[in-house]
């Protein structure tokens, strides 16, 4: 019976694990990604997603849920997101994958 | 310490499979567009897992797996403990039932495109329709083994219709109900990778069928390993612990 | 339960009610249609999917299907059934062995099927190959699995006692552990054969030229939902007329020759 409710939480676990995971993770380290001038937006405003690989197709869709995909800035690596509210911000913030989020210029 | 190395034994046959695997790409020199070798698949799983690729994919099929057992286990026992009192119901049922087993839940598959489109509820009514009937099979079967006896017994003391089913079907059918919901998981992992292979909307399977388009085999070998290992966490770490507990607690043990 | 009186009204009902659920279906989808009017390609009439069955069948491209199909399953559940069983009886005779073995065969078991086809179609191409493939991975860890049971559930001492009246190895295995065995290696069989069926299906809706699945998702592509609601229940059919006619039968006939009892087979 103890192992069987120890392999029970043993899943449980797993499971949430993957879940949830990346999320957490990505939620605790958001405050290091954004730019210190994006802290307080109040509007919509146009940034630059840096990440630190080439995006597949995946990623370019992903990020596409936070503002109006605007496509790349300069390098393949950055990607221009244009009327991001301050919600989709926070959000975008918190994905775990992007490894700075800047203002477009 | 002794229970330590007999669980690490498990993975000794898979080290050896590794191994033979590695042999064979290296020795007969393989083309990666066959088979590529273990240390590629390692690395293309961590890129995916650290690209948050891979936690997307199976959390879908997870999410999806998960939503249908429980709208196929709701809807399913309680319709199979209405068809199983009633000797009449399953006697009209049972033959249906055996006939829509025999035509798999993929078999139903273009018409749901048709019907719903290349949508997440085509591969949900698919996986549902794959997991209920083992259930409602299976809880039909639990429930009409139990001796009338035990049913009549319990009426001429006096006891509520409810109070029949708490302490006499449920115990009673709970094994059924269980090695039911056991198989239908099955059924219906496989039938949701199927799903997802042509639906192409998120989740394992459309990892494996998008990875074929572009021959990426390390990520189709990722993705094999992956859907195998979930199945094996959420058979062996979920449900097989909740089987035993229920057993334990309620069953009548008709092994 | 027939064994009540019951009154001739009764005992009719009791002999059509498998087949209200039919009935039921039937009626509730002409109504439907009456109403509803829906486009042939959600919901075709009755009518529509008789007329098709008929054009499918007389000199159209249904029984080279079917043929097709069936010839594959075969196919592959051949090679899985003795593979299954050679293996079966090589862990099941030997206890390291099966154990050793035992994590791989719960893996591969979990994606045993059509979870191979992204891959194995880089091997074999699209086509009658990768569904051989297919239906074998199936068929093989069904039997397998059932085999190793049933070899290791022959009494030891059955098998004792032959060998201490001299018998070798060999004789023991073919004249105490096969016929031990046989009641679950047929179930397995019988299994394989329903699960290689199903396989078949998905394997030919992803990639075939020819077969039932394939007739079905080209069905599809066309937006003939009355080809696919037909060779839908005629797979079912099938599946139903093999368990029946052939399986059964099968296992009854061997069974009840050899005078082997399977010991609590309740499934």
């Amino acid at each position: 019976m103890r192992a069987a409710r120890l392999r029970l939480l043993l899943g449980v676990l797993l499971i949430l694990v993957i879940l949830y995971g990346q999320d957490l993770l990505g939620r605790a380290t958001a405050g290091g990604r954004l730019d210190p001038a994006l802290r307080d937006v109040t509007g919509p405003v146009s940034v630059v997603a840096v990440l630190d690989f080439t995006p597949e197709r995946f990623h370019n869709e992903r990020l596409a849920r936070y503002g109006v995909f605007a496509g790349r800035d300069k390098t393949v690596n950055r990607i221009r997101l244009r009327q991001v509210s301050p919600e989709n911000l926070a959000r975008l913030a918190a994905v775990y994958w992007v490894s700075r989020i800047e203002p477009a210029r | 310490m002794i229970r330590a190395t007999r669980d690490l034994r498990v993975l000794l046959p898979f080290i050896l499979l590794i191994a033979v695997w590695w042999g064979i790409k290296a020795g007969a020199d393989v083309s990666d567009r066959l088979l590529v070798s273990p240390p590629a698949v390692w690395s293309s799983f961590s890129y995916l897992v650290t690209h948050g690729i891979l936690a997307e994919y199976a959390s879908t099929s997870l999410w999806m797996i998960g939503a249908a057992t429980i709208i196929s286990f709701s809807v399913g026992v309680p319709l199979g403990f209405a068809v199983g009192t009633n000797r009449y119901a399953a006697r009209a049922l049972e033959g249906s039932l055996r006939f829509l087993q025999g035509i798999s839940g993929i078999a139903w598959l273009p018409l749901a495109i048709l019907w719903f489109g290349f949508t997440h509820t085509t591969t949900l009514v698919i996986v549902i329709y794959t997991l209920i009937v083992p259930i409602v099979f299976n809880t039909m079967t639990g429930v009409r083994a139990i001796p009338e006896n035990y049913v009549l017994a319990l009426r001429s003391l006096g006891a509520s219709r409810l109070r029949i089913v708490r302490d006499v079907y449920l115990p009673g059918a709970l094994p059924s109900i269980v090695v039911g919901t056991r198989l239908g998981m099955g059924y219906g992992w496989r039938a949701l990778i199927a799903s997802e292979m042509l639906v192409r909307q998120g989740g394992l399977g459309d990892l494996i069928f998008g990875a074929r388009t572009f021959n990426q085999i390390d990520r189709i070998m990722v993705g094999m390993a992956v859907i195998g290992l979930l199945y094996i966490i959420v058979d062996r770490l979920l449900v097989q612990p909740v089987e035993s507990m229920t057993l334990a607690r309620w069953g009548v043990l008709r092994r | 339960m027939t064994s009540r009186r019951m009154s001739l009204g009764n005992r009719l009902l009791w002999r059509l009610l498998p087949a209200a659920p039919a009935a039921v279906v039937l009626i509730a989808w002409s109504i439907y249609w009456e109403i509803a009017r829906p486009p042939p390609s959600i919901m075709p009439s009755i009518l529509a999917v008789i007329q098709t069955a008929g054009e499918l069948t007389i000199g159209g491209r249904l029984p080279g299907d079917v043929l097709a199909s069936m010839a594959r399953l075969l196919g592959g559940a051949m090679f899985g059934i003795v593979t299954g069983v050679i293996a079966g009886f090589i862990a099941g005779l030997h206890r390291p062995t099966s154990e050793f073995f035992n994590p791989l065969v719960v893996f591969f078991n979990a994606i045993s099927g059509i979870v191979w086809l992204p891959l194995v179609i880089g091997w074999l191409g699209l086509g009658t190959a990768l569904a051989i493939f297919l239906i074998w991975n199936t068929v093989f860890f069904i039997v397998f699995q059932n085999t190793v049971l049933g070899v290791q559930l022959v009494p030891e001492v059955l098998e004792q006692g032959v060998r201490t009246l001299g018998a070798s190895r060999w004789e023991t295995i073919r004249s105490v552990t096969l016929p031990g065995a046989l009641p679950y290696i047929l179930s397995g069989v019988r299994s394989g054969l329903g699960f290689g069926w199903r396989a078949l299906i998905a394997a030919e809706l992803v990639g075939a030229t020819t077969g039932l699945g394939q007739m079905i998702f080209s069905g599809a592509e066309y937006h003939r939902a009355d080809i696919i609601i037909f060779g839908c229940l005629l797979i079912g059919a099938i599946a139903m007329a093999m368990d029946r006619w052939l399986l059964v039968p099968i296992e009854k006939r061997t069974v009840r020759r050899w005078g082997l009892v399977a010991q609590g087979r309740g499934r």
